[in-house]
């Protein structure tokens, strides 16, 4: 397979991504049977299935809702939220809660980016994998309803402002950077990626003439390793949505779970646009990646023969 | 006497776990039994097994009910996932190079979502009398299938591909031997395996997080009728154990030892299927 098709379709799958989510919801709501607005808002379980029906343009068909609500999101007007905050613009509840998601991410990714990088330096040995596997094996939500516990039994009332609610944040990261097996998957992960490549030729020439494996092999595993950061971004993305719950911290995985749990069809909407924004920005990031890596191999002059 | 190979004992200790379940799930009782107010939250030595939760309701019963909620929408995930990483290792062992460009377009697309965020719109989205865990699972175990596939169609890769399976006719192999007996049995059975495996595992703890999440809010659960009751609620007992508002620690344990079951179910069929 040539070198720039890989790149090449992150980026269309980047382009393609935000549009294709609404698009995704709109051929759901339609293929299912049944009134649109009836499913989303069933009359007996909930009210203002009319006033949803209207907001959304449900009566305008699938292209009608699709095209009303696209335009709209790329004006940044989301509408309102009509059950998580009523009244509220959605955009707003987003801008609140993306900076407070950003930082439990941001948080969970340093284990994460320990673990790499300990396994790229050989650091961790390999008999450590057990510890790190048996860690990964206890799911997210139990290791984040204990620390919840001790967070309400320590704090109590006050638990929710100051410094306790910082413990919460940064309890959620290491829930999410340890649980699941993210860490175990970054150790494990970057040390097969980097054993397969010390066993090249070159590595061992390298070595020969006294030059170290990271700066020789580093170029040409970066690609590999950049996917797997990626997809342990959106591992950590989707685990934040039940460790802000448990935990109680008031981010976009909380909004989302909310929306999801009220039935605020705007609230998820947006959300959900919202991640897959993230996600398209996050495989254009690696598709760089991809291109300058392979524009450097082919093209440096310390690397041409 | 010759010995049993681990491998053999990993095996059965892992259907033995599924069996159980199995076993579990067909003898949940429909409805809880009537609470007795006299036995509210006492331990296992009082009310055996595994005592009963505040309103004197046996936990046995919830832990019965927890496995007819999970097992047979896990082990279908598990069979779909398995369905897709064979379907892809042997497109790739047939070198079917259309196939791999769509397997790629499929994975970056699909790979590219967190998981739980589509996993929340389509609750969302789907009709109350169709919310169970089948459909949650089922989309679960699509957006996983990526990684399976690619795992699969690599692992096939590795084996020689297409040049494999032309030596192997050479030899005068039949089609279903090479395919099914040398790639999908001897060399892919360990992918095919451990990923079914971890699928199952994401969909109990789904389910489990799922329900948690929602009875910590008094919400009904989109993975189960409200007259049914999920492994999450002994967690949340014990939950409200450790915040010292009821004497209910044996049910956070019960809940940890059931999840544990699960955990080590998965590990025992990853460890048992090692590739020849």
């Amino acid at each position: 397979m040539a070198w720039w098709i890989r790149p090449l379709v992150r980026i269309v799958a980047a382009v393609l991504l935000p549009f294709i989510i609404p698009a995704f919801i709109t051929g759901v709501l339609w293929a299912l049977p049944g009134d649109p607005a009836e499913i989303l808002c069933p009359p007996g379980f909930c009210d203002g299935t009319e006033a949803l029906r209207d907001r959304f343009h449900l009566n305008d068909g699938p292209w009608g809702f699709y095209w009303a609500w696209l335009t709209s999101a790329l004006q940044g007007d989301f509408g309102r939220s009509w059950r998580v905050a009523q009244g509220i613009p959605v955009l707003e509840l987003l801008l609140e809660s993306v900076p407070v998601s950003s930082m439990v991410v941001g948080l969970a990714m340093v284990p994460i980016l320990l673990g790499s990088l300990g396994a790229a330096l050989g650091v961790f040995s390999k008999r450590l994998d057990a510890l790190w596997q048996g860690i990964g094996l206890v799911p997210a939500v139990i290791l984040a309803l204990l620390f919840a516990a001790y967070v309400e039994v320590t704090y109590g009332a006050l638990s929710l402002d100051g410094w306790p609610a910082m413990l919460r944040i940064l309890l959620a990261a290491v829930v999410l950077g340890v649980a699941d097996g993210a860490l175990a998957s970054a150790v494990m992960g970057t040390r097969s990626v980097f054993q397969e490549e010390v066993k090249q030729r070159y590595v061992q020439m390298a070595l020969l003439r006294g030059e170290s494996v990271l700066s020789n092999a580093l170029p040409n595993v970066l690609p590999a390793l950049v996917g797997q950061m990626r997809s342990r971004v959106l591992h950590i993305l989707s685990g934040a949505v039940i460790v802000e719950v448990v935990l109680g911290i008031p981010g976009l995985g909380q909004l989302l779970w909310d929306g999801t749990l009220l039935q605020d069809f705007g609230v998820v909407l947006a959300a959900g646009w919202g991640f897959s924004l993230l996600s398209g920005a996050m495989l254009l990031v690696q598709a760089v990646f991809e291109i300058g890596i392979a524009m450097y191999v082919r093209y440096s002059p310390k690397v041409q023969m | 006497m010759k010995r049993p190979k681990l491998a053999t004992l990993w095996f059965w200790a892992g259907i033995g776990v599924l069996a159980a379940l199995m076993v579990m799930s067909a003898m949940a009782p429909e409805f809880l039994s009537t609470p007795d107010l006299k036995m509210r939250s006492v331990g296992p030595s009082e009310f055996p097994p595994f005592g009963t939760d505040p309103m004197g309701i046996p936990l046995a019963e919830y832990a019965l009910q927890g496995a007819r909620i999970v097992t047979v929408p896990a082990v279908v995930a598990g069979l779909f996932i398995a369905l897709m990483a064979t379907i892809a290792g042997l497109a790739r062992s047939a070198g079917l190079q259309w196939f791999d460009t769509g397997l790629q377009v499929f994975s970056e697309m699909v790979g590219a979502l967190p998981r739980l965020v589509v996993i929340l719109v389509v609750a969302l989205v789907v009709p109350l009398d169709w919310r169970g865990l089948l459909p949650v699972g089922l989309v679960w175990a699509l957006l996983a299938s990526p990684g399976a596939m690619d795992e699969a169609a690599a692992t096939a890769e590795r084996l020689g591909g297409a040049r494999f399976v032309e030596a192997l006719k050479a030899h005068g192999f039949s089609a279903f031997r090479i395919y099914f007996v040398h790639i999908v049995w001897m060399n892919l059975r360990n992918v095919i395996a451990r990923q079914a495996a971890e699928v199952a595992m994401q969909v109990v703890f789904l389910e489990i997080s799922l329900s948690y999440l929602a009875q910590s809010r008094n919400q009904p659960s989109f993975t189960h009728s409200d007259a049914t009751n999920s492994w999450a609620s002994l967690l949340y007992f014990g939950y409200t154990a450790i915040l010292g508002a009821q004497p209910l620690m044996h049910a956070l344990l019960l809940g940890l030892v059931l999840v544990g079951v699960v955990a080590f179910m998965a590990q025992a069929i990853r460890a048992s299927a090692r590739a020849k």
